[in-house]
């Protein structure tokens, strides 16, 4: 099999004289096992390779791609990215970023995980299953228990010179579990990633589950008012993709983002510092360099509260000018598109008020353990957010009776200058992390 | 695409250690998508996607193995892989002759994608920008993507069954932002299809564009939605929405296999208004949701999930309807041959009721009105849902009032379906993308005007 270096070079050396042109190559291995009533439910096994082809020529861009291309099929790519450019509109902001060196990062990469065998990971998701339905008799039955892992390569070459590639490995388990009292049942979601799956600590992903799921049973709505809130780290993660978007230089660029004009000045709470950071090993979003192959790096977009700029590719960096440069921000879904702006490890930076301290400021408020609907219900471009949450009441500076059905609502920018208190328990979900966080007042909604 | 020899011989390794059946998954798919953002033709991409999926089952568990290869090497390796996850070895399984199923085609494109020239796509991005501009000096920004994609599938199992069908998919979006003294609205609107570029005649980019920048603008004016439980009425298009969310996912037969929907055990029960009936069906010509078969090679059908508010249909895919010793209802779906196939919906509408709209909303004396939806998700175990509203009003004495904003809706599956108490019968549909364990698939939603008794809105106003 051809490897990815040379499938890149083969797509670099068919440039005409006045284009520019990067191949961007990805392969990856993954496994995925559920289990389900102490047997495996499905195991799924996927390999694939693919190469994308970004072309600029006079300022115009075309793409192409193609699953598991020979040499000559990466040719072609290219002579079809050069058609699909003729019809783009000219941009000069289009550039393919130069060659720069960047720190590896060998450790991302762990020979244990990749060379580890499908009965490893079989036997481990009927353990995940059987200690979620074995130590609380409410909780029988599991809606998901799931191990996978991943061995992915990328390399990235373009006519600038630039040449990076890498390897790296993750693995995860999931565990949704049904805690069921008489006609009632509630789910409990848990779910970590790392690089191997001897560092996962899956018991407490099980024992969370769990916890989760029985905590829920009795669930009532509540009435409609404006209370305290402490938002947990599974529900503070969503919000940080809604922020992530409205940070993006591209949404700032085009006019659709709230935080667009705004650099400089205090928009959050004295707490709120937030930060992308490509090179904290330990973070799941960890890469040497971006996906068009400039060096990762670590971003203050907030420094207690006050916004200092936005995530940057190139594409945006040259078009916002002055001393704009990519943060090492560019992102794609995979070989099939281009780079667009995205995060690496994003995180609210970890607080030092212990949990106890949090529910004792809360006093009558809510604790929000779960957020649903946000991709309908946050808009990044307005800031304007209703989404829908679970959770627990705060009464004496502890968690008191479960809650249900109703929403939380409010604006981005309101949210952030509302923080009144970060925990220090700072947890990464995907490549988002964040601690428990208190908000002085926010609208709830129910009977 | 692939030879009758190597397919059978395919199937017979997936068969070495037994299992009650094996499948092979074949596809090729090529898609073109031009994007038109701040004024500029950013992006044209198209691509060539290939790769077959081999699954073994047994019960209801399987293993699922798949390459992006289609020589014989990569697909017996594909087959080891997927036969090789059965717990216990047993003999092998018998492959019956492959017998080509041949029903007349649910969906077809009369002008190809394929045969336009991509400048006339290109034409159409530059006629959304265009309009959605001209609309109001207040529009700010405009994003108008093209996409359509042709995929062949062919599908083949043990037990003999030989499919090949070609999906054409369409879609125009376009995506409009206004902007007033720092507020910033969105509005959007996204037509879909399984068809040829007579879809775009049938649907031209200028109203898209105009209809998106309508709704932008009309946010302009809104007022923060109320919080609290009140009378909604949901206007055409957007019961289904709430449909497809509430009731569609908890009838998915893999929620219900694993105990985790909230109707489990339920069937024949009443569970809805009588003003309800629903079904899920992927017959219909040309529909975003349709196919002629499924997934796994299941013809298409129309399923009764709801008669009169009698729960009278699951949702099935083969694992589970033959574990309940029922045909499948052609509900198997996937993403692509990279996904094992799950139970998921196609087209799934609220039927019409008797009421006029207008009698509906003049009967109405406060509550919310909603013209457009966001999308939802569903709790499927206990039936807890939520969804945003893309565009809604005050109602106030039975006429619409100021739009609102940052509304969304939240209730539970079964008590907000008892509480319909007025269907009308002006019904239209809305497309979208549906998201299941990691798999997108394409979905049609549709009702006409109906009105929800009461329900909480999660708005920050009074």
């Amino acid at each position: 099999m051809t490897d990815l270096a040379e499938l890149c070079l083969a797509a670099v050396e068919a440039a005409a004289g006045d284009e520019s042109v990067e191949a961007f190559a990805e392969s990856s291995r993954r496994t995925e096992v559920e289990a389900l009533r102490g047997e495996v439910e499905g195991l799924t096994f996927a390999e694939s390779r693919g190469v994308g082809v970004r072309l600029i020529v006079g300022g115009r861009l075309g793409y192409s791609y193609a699953a598991d291309p020979s040499l000559d099929e990466v040719r072609a790519a290219v002579a079809q990215a050069r058609e699909n450019a003729a019809l783009a509109t000219p941009d000069e902001f289009n550039v393919l970023p130069q060659s720069a060196s960047a720190e590896p990062m060998p450790s991302l990469y762990r020979e244990e995980q990749a060379a580890m065998g499908t009965d490893e990971k079989v036997a481990l998701a009927l353990q995940l299953e059987k200690r979620c339905v074995g130590t609380d008799p409410r909780v029988t039955k599991v809606d998901l228990a799931q191990v996978g892992d991943a061995v992915s390569r990328v390399a990235i070459a373009s006519t600038t010179g630039l040449s990076a590639e890498y390897a790296r490995t993750d693995s995860w388990v999931v565990a949704v579990t049904l805690a069921v009292e008489g006609e009632e049942t509630q789910t409990g979601f848990s779910y970590a990633i790392a690089r191997e799956l001897g560092e996962l600590g899956w018991e407490q992903i099980a024992d969370e589950a769990v916890r989760r799921s029985v905590a829920m049973l009795g669930a009532t709505k509540p009435a409609s008012e404006k209370v305290p809130i402490v938002m947990d780290p599974f529900a503070g993660t969503t919000f940080l993709g809604v922020l992530s978007a409205a940070l993006s230089a591209e949404a700032v660029l085009k006019g659709r983002s709230l935080f667009a004009g705004k650099v400089g000045e205090v928009i959050g709470s004295e707490l709120f510092t937030l930060v992308d950071d490509g090179r904290v090993l330990e973070g799941p979003g960890a890469c040497p360099v971006d996906d068009e192959g400039v060096p990762s790096a670590r971003t203050e977009l907030f420094t207690r509260g006050r916004l200092n700029g936005y995530l940057h590719n190139t594409y945006t960096a040259t078009r916002m000018g002055g001393d704009a440069r990519s943060t090492g921000n560019g992102q794609r879904g995979g070989y099939r598109g281009a780079p667009g702006v995205g995060t690496t490890n994003f995180f609210l930076q970890n607080g030092s008020t212990p949990l106890a301290e949090l529910y004792r400021k809360a006093e009558g408020g809510v604790l929000i353990m779960d957020v649903s609907g946000a991709h309908s219900g946050a808009n990044p471009i307005s800031g304007q957010f209703s989404v829908g949450a679970t959770g627990m009441r705060i009464r004496d500076g502890a968690l008191a009776e479960p809650l249900r059905e109703m929403t939380i609502a409010s604006t981005l920018p309101e949210m952030l200058a509302g923080v009144t208190g970060v925990g220090d328990d700072l947890r990464y979900f995907s490549s988002t992390g964040t601690p428990s966080v208190l908000f002085g007042e926010m609208t709830v909604a129910g009977v | 695409m692939l030879e009758r020899e190597l397919v059978e011989e395919v199937l017979i390794a997936a068969r070495r250690r037994g299992g009650s059946f094996a499948e092979l998954f074949v596809e090729e798919k090529s898609s073109t998508s031009i994007r038109l953002d701040d004024g500029k033709v950013e992006e044209l991409t198209t691509g060539l996607d290939r790769g077959a999926g081999v699954r073994v089952a047994h019960g209801t568990s399987y293993g699922y193995a798949f390459s992006n290869r289609l020589d014989r090497e990569a697909l017996l390796q594909a087959a080891e892989a997927a036969s090789a996850a059965l717990a216990s070895g047993s003999a092998a399984g018998t492959v019956l002759d492959l017998r080509e199923m041949t029903l007349p085609a649910v969906i077809a494109a009369e002008r190809p994608a394929a045969a336009v020239a991509a400048s006339t796509k290109v034409d159409w991005l530059k006629e959304v920008d265009a309009a959605a501009r001209s609309f109001s000096p207040e529009v700010s920004q405009v994003v108008g993507v093209y996409g359509d994609s042709l995929q062949r599938v062919l599908i083949a199992t043990s037990d003999g069954r030989w499919v090949q069908e070609s999906r054409p998919r369409i879609r125009l979006v376009a995506q409009v932002i206004a902007s007033r003294d720092g507020n910033i609205q969105t509005g959007f609107e996204g037509p879909a299809a399984n068809s040829g570029v007579e879809f775009i005649d049938a649907n031209p980019p200028r109203e898209t564009a105009l209809t998106a920048a309508r709704r932008a603008v009309t946010m302009l004016d809104s007022v923060p939605a109320p919080a609290g439980e009140m009378a909604v009425v949901l206007g055409p298009g957007c019961g289904g929405v709430l449909f497809h969310e509430a009731v569609g996912h908890p009838l998915e037969a893999d929620a219900v296999d694993k105990e985790a929907s909230v109707y489990r055990d339920r069937m024949g029960q009443t569970l809805a208004s009588p003003l309800v009936t629903g079904v899920d069906d992927a017959t219909i010509p040309n529909a975003w949701g349709s196919f002629t078969y499924d997934d796994e090679g299941a013809p298409s059908q129309r399923t009764v999930l709801f008669d009169a508010g009698v729960l009278t249909g699951w949702l099935y895919d083969r694992l589970r309807a033959e574990k309940d010793g029922v045909p499948s209802s052609g509900n198997g779906r996937r993403q692509s041959y990279a996904h094992p196939p799950v139970p998921r919906m196609t087209n799934t509408y609220i039927l019409n009721g008797t009421s006029s709209a207008a009698d509906v909303l003049a009967s109405t004396a406060t509550g919310v009105y909603v013209s457009a939806m966001g999308g939802g998700q569903v709790n499927p175990a206990t039936g807890d849902f939520v969804f945003g509203v893309a565009e809604g009003f005050l109602i106030e004495n039975g006429v619409l009032g100021a739009p609102v904003r940052g509304a969304n809706l939240i209730g539970r599956a079964i008590a907000v379906m008892e509480a319909v108490d007025a269907v009308a019968d002006d019904f239209d549909t809305w497309e979208g993308v549906c998201g299941k364990d990691g798999q997108s698939a394409p979905v049609g939603s549709g009702s006409p005007t109906l009105r929800i008794s009461h329900m909480t809105v999660g708005g920050t106003g009074d």
